[in-house]
């Protein structure tokens, strides 16, 4: 009979100890975010732009400071094949439009410095560009890879979210589409 | 290295201690060769590990960013081979590789290192095992010490009890008439 109370004494540790281990899991699991569906506000964040790639904008810009434009949001890599795919397309579109309430941003995914700089100056990028530090944007928005793209209008909401290398063409009739509105 | 030649030495003086005079001679020269290997087991500027070699061990030391739980050193891809890259460039650029480390933590996040720090929201995570172990051997013991008392009680009862089963039943009778 002594030994039930040890039992259960044990029995409770181990489920502590397993309960424990399951909230550690479910924060880091929450710490991802979910990804924003379309119709939802774009979750807000800072972003470090690299020198030579902030387009008349500040070293550090937050998503909310750009409410009252429309924003398209590249998720890319310079390791990325398809985001070079891409690549002149957007260069193309953001000079058609950079002067017409459209801002660029160019996210760049675990990435480093002088690959990443090798490959804006390669493919003659020169919308706002800058480094997703430890991964928070990419948290946030909850990318599955590179590259995606996230449309978002002008009062901040998450309007079409494309994971696949965009054409001009596809670029131009949605951001039509946002500044129609 | 290092190592091996003290355990040389050591040999070498049991040997010294309790040989004839004619082995000590050899025992010596052993003695003179230890110390020679102790001299080239010390480490030297032209022995350092060469750069790409110590990018290796950096590189082990964390992950592949888009190869989920592969080792950066053994990675293929481009985007390894871009931080190898990186690695070395900061080596030859006179970094420390605990440097080089934190640029690519403060970079990428604790992710990105092959062992998590032992720190924060994680911490649990390495206690847990131990904490377990603990717990188990604590459980082990308290039911071996409990089953071994108890075993003792019934051999302390059944002692001086004969085998033969007519003797054990007349025993037991006459200890309840008492």
């Amino acid at each position: 009979m002594r030994g039930k109370p040890l039992i259960i004494v044990g029995a409770l540790i181990a489920i502590a100890a397993i309960a424990g281990v399951f909230v550690i899991a479910l924060n880091l699991v929450s710490q991802q975010g979910a990804r924003p569906k379309p119709g939802t506000p774009a979750p807000d964040f800072t972003l470090m732009l690299y020198p030579g790639y902030r387009a008349g904008l500040p070293e550090q810009i937050r998503l909310s400071d750009l409410r009252g434009n429309v924003v398209v949001m590249n998720f890319w890599a310079s390791w990325c094949v398809e985001c070079a795919k891409e690549a002149d397309a957007l260069e193309a579109v953001y000079r058609r439009y950079k002067d017409r309430g459209v801002v660029f941003l160019g996210v760049d995914y675990l990435d480093t410095e002088a690959p990443a700089l090798a490959y804006l100056k390669q493919y003659n990028v020169t919308y706002p560009n800058g480094l997703d530090v430890q991964q928070h944007i990419a948290r946030a928005y909850r990318i599955t890879g590179v590259p995606e793209t996230f449309f978002i209008d002008r009062d901040g909401i998450v309007r079409e979210v494309i994971v696949a290398p965009l054409t001009e063409a596809q670029l131009t009739a949605k951001i039509e589409m946002l500044l129609a509105e | 290295m290092l190592r091996l030649a003290s355990h040389i030495l050591f040999l070498l003086h049991q040997l010294i201690r309790e040989s004839h005079p004619r082995s000590r001679t050899l025992c010596f020269t052993g003695l003179a060769l230890a110390l020679i290997v102790l001299g080239i087991g010390r480490p030297t500027a032209a022995q350092l590990p060469a750069p790409d070699e110590a990018t290796y061990r950096i590189a082990k030391q964390l992950n592949c960013p888009t190869c989920a739980g592969r080792n950066l050193a053994d990675c293929p891809t481009e985007t390894c081979a871009q931080w190898k890259a990186e690695i070395k460039a900061q080596l030859d650029a006179g970094k420390s590789a605990q440097e080089v480390l934190d640029y690519f933590q403060a970079r990428f996040g604790t992710t990105v290192l092959q062992e998590p720090p032992k720190t924060g929201v994680t911490a649990p995570l390495w206690a847990a095992p131990v904490g377990a172990a603990l717990v188990f051997l604590v459980a082990a013991g308290v039911v071996m010490w409990r089953t071994a008392g108890r075993n003792r009680a019934v051999s302390l009862a059944s002692a001086g009890r004969s085998e033969d089963p007519f003797v054990a039943a007349l025993e037991d009778e006459v200890r309840r008439d008492e």
